[in-house]
């Protein structure tokens, strides 16, 4: 016996959280782009799409945000620190890819300085994932060794039942749980069977590919540049991608006052390792992309342990020369 | 009661004809609005649309550009290059909905310092009329950064 | 498909003779709907080109990459008439010597493909001379009519919805073949014009920049469009600004490689009601 939440009770139940002080927050379809965003009602939510367009990362690592604000005046300057907007949240629908970017990108930010805006946005969230019945030709995650029903980063998973009417209840973490006990009452035992998971097959191998990638021979291997030769550089992968996490700091204003911001930054762009000398030791779009998927499945994993991609595949769903890391560890598996 | 809404406008200049027909107004003792900021620049052929686009993100409601009569340029045809741009600059605040009402351009040379007073009065009442530049202000706003016009 | 076949018999010779050293095309990509750029070196690459209606982008940007022209040898590259435009634009401002190119012409309507009688790109210049007195209808014209409609407020409102979305990525500049500049205007800090940052009034600054900088120089190729990851409609502001110097100057970009540009160029008798 499992707990079910029905889909025809979610009104209910977001009706609950939100009386509990919790955003729900889900998979929704705007206009003209799909992502992440808040509800007010189960209808807001769009649960038919593979995955949604933005990643989930944006909730937690905004593309913009502001520090601390500065002024200057004759003897002094004072700071003003920005901390990150309080409040909890509850992420219904995320997509196990897009919770396993979190789980990923989380040793990194807390490495040897902890990013506040990063843990409270964290230990603030509810991640609740349901396991994907549907893929497209770019979904990868088995290839990554993760899994359409992967329970990594998430507090909850939930498996649809049939025909779209609600979802069997796996509670994984204290957190989840918690959550879930506001909504108890919308809940019912039952022993129906869940959908499976969809097969997503897998498109190369991974070991092979980190053999290849850790020789160091190979770093100034010809492939590099064949394979990124129709790169026009234009950084929507990495900007797409749910673990990618470089950033920028940037001041706004003037010498007397202003606000510093950190902001999104991309390896795709040439100003990335640009030196003020004018010299830039990634001068080429190739070593830019050989810096990418190194950094992803070798360098990544040499100090955390983990591969820095959950597979979701939007790298490549969305690349205009219909480039990704997809094509690329296939390529190398073929070497 | 509050205070009447005192418009900030930016006018970018050329020295030798617009600069040069405000310091006319200026010693001929001619009263305009102080509402405006002269920023001298050393032909119309160097404002880039770029000016203009930094002073509406620093706080302006308005925005004058102005310089030498056609064929009276100091650098022979630096204002016909301008006139282009700001013709093509115009019809793009239009598309993308900053009304181009905001972005006023003159012609005006050195002997026209009642011209260049008459003008700040006018441009300075029309954005009065106008209003203060909200759909921006709230955009800077939402930058956290403080417009500092 | 016959198309296809007799250019992949034409790239085999033009490489076989040594007239070109490279040719610019299309291959299969990971799905069946999807082209890649292929850049064909030898006989066998050759034989990966495909020619047919889904091939939508615009190649001509890889001929600025760096070092490809400068040893003076020929590269051929295939190109819809939009492309032709960009190359000529691209020679017009010194960019790049256009007797280096070797254009593979073609078009499409519905899904038949046809080829582009000529080789050099003074061979198509009635062809687009025909395109400006007959420009071809877009499928985005119905909302460009319905933004002119709106009023400033309105139209305001459009944009900062659009505006907002944008991360900033510059994925449009990247695509498009007219932002080849070695440093763009957002990656110069000396000063800082505009705000790098992504929140919307940084958006609206880049992109009415991006519009301005494309002005009369655009040819609606929709490689921006299509590359735009949040899915703005950045070619409607380009469309909209090509026809102010249809209107204004009399002014089609692209319609030859000796072209001037618009905006660099000037009549004693250009309109200027709207001067004070």
């Amino acid at each position: 016996m499992t707990r079910i939440l029905f889909s025809d009770k979610l009104d209910n139940c977001i009706a609950k959280w939100r009386s509990a002080g919790l955003t729900v927050i889900g998979p929704v379809q705007g206009e003209s782009l799909s992502g992440y965003a808040a509800v007010e009602k189960a209808a807001g939510f769009e649960f038919g799409m593979v995955l949604p367009e933005r990643p989930l990362k944006e909730l937690f690592f905004p593309q913009t945000e502001p520090m601390l604000r500065y002024t200057i005046k004759k003897n002094e300057i004072d700071t003003t620190d920005f901390t990150a907007p309080q409040g909890k949240r509850i992420i219904f629908g995320a997509r196990a890819c897009d919770a396993s970017g979190l789980a990923i990108d989380d040793p990194l930010f807390g490495w040897d300085y902890k990013d506040e805006y990063w843990f409270q946005r964290r230990n603030e969230s509810v991640i609740v994932t349901i396991a994907c019945t549907k893929a497209d030709d770019f979904c990868m995650c088995t290839s990554l060794k993760l899994a359409p029903d992967s329970t990594k980063g998430s507090d909850v998973l939930l498996r649809p039942i049939d025909k779209n009417r609600g979802w069997l209840i796996e509670e994984l973490t204290d957190r989840g749980r918690e959550a879930f006990a506001i909504i108890s009452d919308y809940l019912q035992e039952s022993s129906e069977p869940a959908v499976p998971t969809v097969v997503v097959p897998e498109k190369f191998n991974l070991d092979a590919c980190v053999t290849w990638l850790q020789n160091p021979e190979n770093f100034d291997s010809k492939f590099w540049k064949e394979i990124s030769m129709r790169c026009i550089g234009c950084a929507s992968c990495t900007y797409l991608c749910p673990t990618c996490h470089c950033f920028d700091i940037q001041d706004e204003g003037d010498t007397y006052s202003g606000i510093r911001r950190k902001n999104w930054d991309s390896c795709s762009f040439a100003l990335f390792t640009m030196h003020t000398s004018g010299h830039n030791p990634r001068s080429t779009q190739s070593a830019r992309w050989r810096q990418r998927i190194m950094h992803k499945f070798n360098y990544f994993p040499g100090k955390f342990s983990v591969n820095s991609c959950s597979g979701c595949g939007r790298c490549s769903r969305q690349c205009p020369v219909d480039m990704g890391i997809t094509e690329t560890l296939q390529e190398i598996s073929k070497l | 009661m509050s205070e009447p809404f005192e418009p900030k406008i930016v006018a970018f200049v050329c020295t030798y004809c617009t600069y040069a027909g405000a310091d006319l107004a200026g010693t001929s003792r001619l009263k305009y609005a102080p509402n405006v900021r002269i920023v001298r620049l050393p032909c119309t052929g160097r404002i880039s649309p770029m000016f203009i686009l930094k002073a509406l993100q620093k706080g302006a409601d308005g925005v004058l550009i102005s310089g030498c009569h056609p064929g009276d340029c100091h650098f022979t045809h630096g204002n016909y290059h301008a006139r282009r741009r700001w013709m093509v600059f115009r019809a793009l605040l239009d598309f993308t909905g900053i009304s181009p009402e905001r972005v006023k351009f003159s012609w005006i040379s050195a002997a026209e310092g009642g011209k260049f007073a008459d003008l700040i009065n006018s441009v300075t009442e029309e954005i009065r009329n106008l209003g203060p530049f909200d759909q921006y202000q709230q955009l800077i706003k939402e930058t956290e950064s403080p417009a500092t016009l | 498909m016959i198309t296809q076949e007799k250019y992949r018999t034409t790239v085999k010779e033009l490489l076989a003779s040594g007239s070109v050293k490279m040719v610019i095309g299309y291959k299969p990509g990971s799905t069946p709907d999807r082209r890649r750029p292929l850049f064909i070196r030898t006989s066998e690459e050759a034989d990966q080109l495909v020619l047919d209606s889904t091939c939508m982008t615009n190649l001509s940007g890889y001929l600025v990459t760096e070092g490809l022209l400068s040893d003076e040898k020929r590269v051929g590259i295939f190109l819809r008439p939009e492309g032709i435009r960009s190359i000529n634009i691209l020679a017009a401002e010194y960019q790049l010597n256009i007797e280096q190119i070797v254009i593979l012409g073609f078009d499409s309507t519905g899904r038949d493909v046809r080829p582009l009688e000529g080789r050099n790109a003074g061979d198509f210049s009635g062809l687009l001379s025909e395109i400006k007195e007959k420009p071809v209808q877009t499928s985005k014209e119905p909302l460009l009519e319905r933004i002119e409609k709106m009023n400033a407020q309105e139209r305001f409102d459009f944009w900062q919805e659009e505006f907002s979305r944008c991360i900033k990525c510059y994925a449009c500049r990247q695509a498009c073949p007219m932002c080849y500049c070695r440093r763009c205007i957002v990656d110069s800090n000396q000063p800082q014009w505009i705000n790098t940052s992504s929140h919307t009034l940084g958006n609206f600054e880049w992109n009415i920049v991006r519009a301005f900088h494309l002005s009369g120089r655009c040819v609606q190729c929709g490689n921006c469009d299509r590359a735009c990851p949040v899915n703005i409609p950045l070619r409607l502001i380009n469309q909209r600004m090509a026809t102010e110097v249809l209107d204004g100057f009399d002014h089609f970009a692209g319609l030859s490689p000796t072209q001037e540009p618009v905006l660099a160029s000037f009549k004693k008798d250009d309109t200027e009601t709207f001067i004070l």
